[in-house]
């Protein structure tokens, strides 16, 4: 009786309300990929667009040297790295949605399942891009690899995003395997273009029982491997700081503030694509408000854990106000940074608790608003982590130009900064075009399991 | 009521134009500078100026840095500048003497330099002066551990003997000077020199066990900052013993702890033991897409 129950119970909370009245065909028709409108080509044009002004500025890099970038001997980490430590966190979605959800057996999750994988697998390309522009010398990368020492915390981050994204390809390509199949059933709605790149990616597969056994079980050992893979990538990226003995950075907390942070933004933007991809796609019976009442649990839980930490890592310092972090410290309580350093305290933490503990905050509007401020306010709190910190060193700046005293991105690492961020949202919108963004396999076995 | 608002209106309006107007309020006042003048010279070689400015608020002196200072030998003329100089936040500037005023400077065994500020928006114009005569200190440290500074001041053309003025001897170390004993300063006898005997063996020096000792005479009002330096080897050799490259994943490649290296190489071999496993299972997975 009591399974029953709760057998019931998943079931309603798996499909949409009116499921019953959703025949297979409608689902497929329904997810399956749809070609740009007007409104998805402008956005397409206004993406390249802005990548290729951030293509031009790295030209001018690449031409003049890292001289055109505001970088210089104090703050010699900017926005790059700002941005790198943004990608690597938001990619992190990846483990959260699906292999924690999955393992937990969390069965609303699966029609965002795909929407977190294209955003880590976007956000990890360009994360790895980001970090090969900031060196300067693209060729840098490749002495990297050919005289890189193990010991070296850069070297721990070049192998485990190496690791994350091998590991977010493959938890993307897996379950899109039955898909792909449908994919090429439908001939007529692919294109000749895409119906030989699915050919060439999925023909193989037939889905019999030993094919779907096989890739059950990849599956299984991509989400118990992707979460450790996971926590490493962002706590070696945490500890690209924490091993550096500098104000602000010398924590034994930052591995774990850094993963609750990244989880909080991989939610953001989880939530912010939902909504797009809902009304975009007009995909209301799949992405029911149900869900967002469910995320927006989840992002409360996220802010409420992530400012915790934000507590334990700038109240006990403030309480001791040791002399040579406290240039830091009132530098982002009321110096210089203060107002970024409460805007993203404020929208990316504080708002979003009070905004989403309330019901009416978690329909899909207000959680969407609340997910953009999350998303923005994680992107400052990052350029927070990195920069003043470096313009704060334990030693006083002595005989230094002014300008080294202070850092504002150039316009060359704004656009390359912004292109990157295009770069990401134009990934995300192309692999949304070649693949369905609900898993179809898996929403037409939820719809069989409710029939039965 | 509207007559009374519109005098209420007026009243406003009349209190704004005169709280407005410039010819009712006062001119702030500028601040007055203090303008002090040190003068350094190290080991008998180029002399230095350094210039402190700072002013009084509220009782208290503060430095005041980003001030423009012009420096001059004896008078304020173009043959004798010196030098422009900025004040940093500590409101200190320093110039060494030029070779430019190297005729004014023979002319005279005693000199004057100047300092002087034109003014600005914030501070009134303020100068500053110190007068010094030319003098030399030498340093010599015998076999049994005496150390002896001798000061000479340039009278006329010869330099002489100077009797009376506290010398420090003392031991360079990182932060500060440490004296060779207990006494803070030795005064020179008639003959010019000042004694002290060594009294820190067990001091660290180097690897080879040198320190350098220094004389130096601080803040005279005739002769300025003097100090000269000579290395001895009376300290105790220093190796320093670092466990660095045994113990931590930092270290160079071929001196990291073998078991670090093996549980680092490990989890990455594991982790990617399983995607190749995993990459390979998609081939039979192909493979059995063809056999159906």
């Amino acid at each position: 009786m009591e399974n029953s129950i709760v057998k019931e119970k998943i079931v309603k909370d798996v499909l949409p309300k009116n499921a019953d009245s959703i025949t297979e065909e409608k689902i497929i028709r329904d997810l399956l990929p749809q070609k740009f409108g007007k409104w998805g080509k402008i956005w397409v044009g206004v993406l390249v667009a802005i990548c290729l002004i951030g293509m031009f500025a790295y030209y001018r890099q690449l031409r003049y040297g890292l001289v055109v970038t505001s970088m210089r001997d104090y703050a010699s980490w900017g926005i790059y790295i700002s941005n790198f430590v943004f990608f690597v966190a938001i990619s992190l979605v990846g483990s959260l949605i699906t292999a924690v959800f999955r393992l937990a057996g969390v069965k609303w999750s699966t029609p965002l399942t795909r929407i977190a994988e294209v955003i880590a697998v976007a956000a990890i390309i360009f994360a790895s891009i980001i970090i090969i522009v900031d060196m300067g010398s693209p060729e840098r990368f490749y002495f990297l690899i050919l005289y890189g020492r193990v010991q070296s915390p850069i070297i721990w981050d070049v192998i485990v995003i190496t690791t994350y994204f091998f590991i977010s390809i493959l938890l993307l390509y897996y379950p899109l395997l039955p898909d792909i199949k449908i994919l090429l059933r439908f001939k007529e709605n692919t294109g000749k273009r895409l119906y030989k790149f699915y050919s060439f990616i999925g023909s193989f597969w037939k889905g019999s029982h030993k094919q779907y056994l096989l890739n059950k079980k990849a599956i299984n050992v991509l989400c118990i491997t992707i979460i450790p893979v996971a926590f490493s990538i962002h706590t070696v990226t945490s500890w690209l700081f924490a091993t550096t003995y500098r104000p602000g950075w010398d924590s034994t907390n930052f591995g774990a503030y850094f993963i609750a942070g990244a989880f909080l933004v991989g939610a953001g933007a989880v939530v912010v694509a939902m909504y797009v991809f809902r009304k975009a796609d007009h995909l209301e019976k799949y992405i029911t408000e149900d869900h967002f009442e469910k995320m927006g649990r989840i992002l409360v839980l996220l802010s409420l854990l992530y400012l915790y930490f934000n507590v334990n890592e700038f109240l006990t310092p403030y309480f001791k106000m040791k002399e040579s972090e406290s240039a830091y410290l009132n530098g982002l309580f009321i110096g210089d940074f203060a107002h970024i350093f409460w805007f993203a305290i404020l929208a990316g933490m504080i708002l979003p608790i009070i905004i989403l503990l309330f019901k009416k905050g978690r329909k899909p509007l207000p959680v969407f608003i609340v997910g953009v401020m999350v998303v923005v306010g994680a992107w400052f709190k990052r350029y927070l982590i990195v920069t003043p910190t470096l313009l704060h060193p334990f030693l006083p700046m002595h005989d230094v130009p002014a300008n080294y005293r202070h850092y504002f991105p150039s316009w060359e690492e704004w656009a390359i900064t912004m292109g990157s961020l295009a770069g990401v949202c134009l990934v995300i919108t192309v692999l949304t075009r070649i693949f369905p963004i609900i898993p179809i396999q898996e929403t037409l076995n939820e719809q069989h399991e409710i029939a039965k | 009521m509207k007559s009374l608002n519109k005098i209420l209106i007026g009243s406003l309006s009349i209190i704004l134009v005169l709280s407005s107007y410039n010819g009712f309020s006062q001119a702030a006042e500028k601040g007055d500078l203090n303008v002090a003048v040190n003068y350094f010279i190290t080991n008998n070689k180029v002399p230095q100026l350094m210039v402190k400015v700072n002013t009084k608020i509220n009782g208290k002196f503060l430095n005041v840095g980003g001030i423009n200072l012009k420096l001059f030998l004896d008078k304020d003329s173009t043959g004798t500048f010196i030098g422009n100089v900025i004040t940093n936040e500590k409101g200190e500037a320093t110039a060494y003497i030029p070779t430019s005023v190297k005729a004014e400077w023979a002319t005279s065994s005693k000199h004057t330099f100047l300092a002087t500020f034109d003014g600005n928006k914030k501070y009134a114009p303020a100068r500053g002066d110190l007068t010094v005569a030319k003098a030399k200190i030498l340093i010599d440290a015998t076999s049994d551990k005496t150390v002896t500074a001798s000061v000479f001041e340039m009278k006329d053309t010869t330099w002489t003997p100077v009797k009376g003025v506290d010398v420090v001897l003392a031991i360079r170390r990182m932060d500060a000077d440490l004296t060779i004993d207990e006494k803070p300063t030795f005064t020179t006898d008639s003959t010019g020199k000042a004694s002290g005997d060594f009294k820190r063996d067990s001091i660290p020096g180097d690897a080879r066990g040198n320190i350098t000792l220094v004389a130096k005479i601080v803040d005279n009002d005739q002769y300025g900052n003097l100090s000269i330096e000579k290395t001895v080897p009376w300290g105790n050799k220093f190796v320093p013993v670092n466990t660095f490259n045994e113990r931590t994943l930092f270290a160079t490649r071929n001196k990291a702890p073998v078991w670090i290296l093996f549980i680092a190489y490990s989890i990455a071999v594991s982790v990617w033991g399983v995607l190749i496993m995993l990459v390979f299972n998609l081939f039979r997975i192909k493979k059995l897409g063809r056999d159906v």
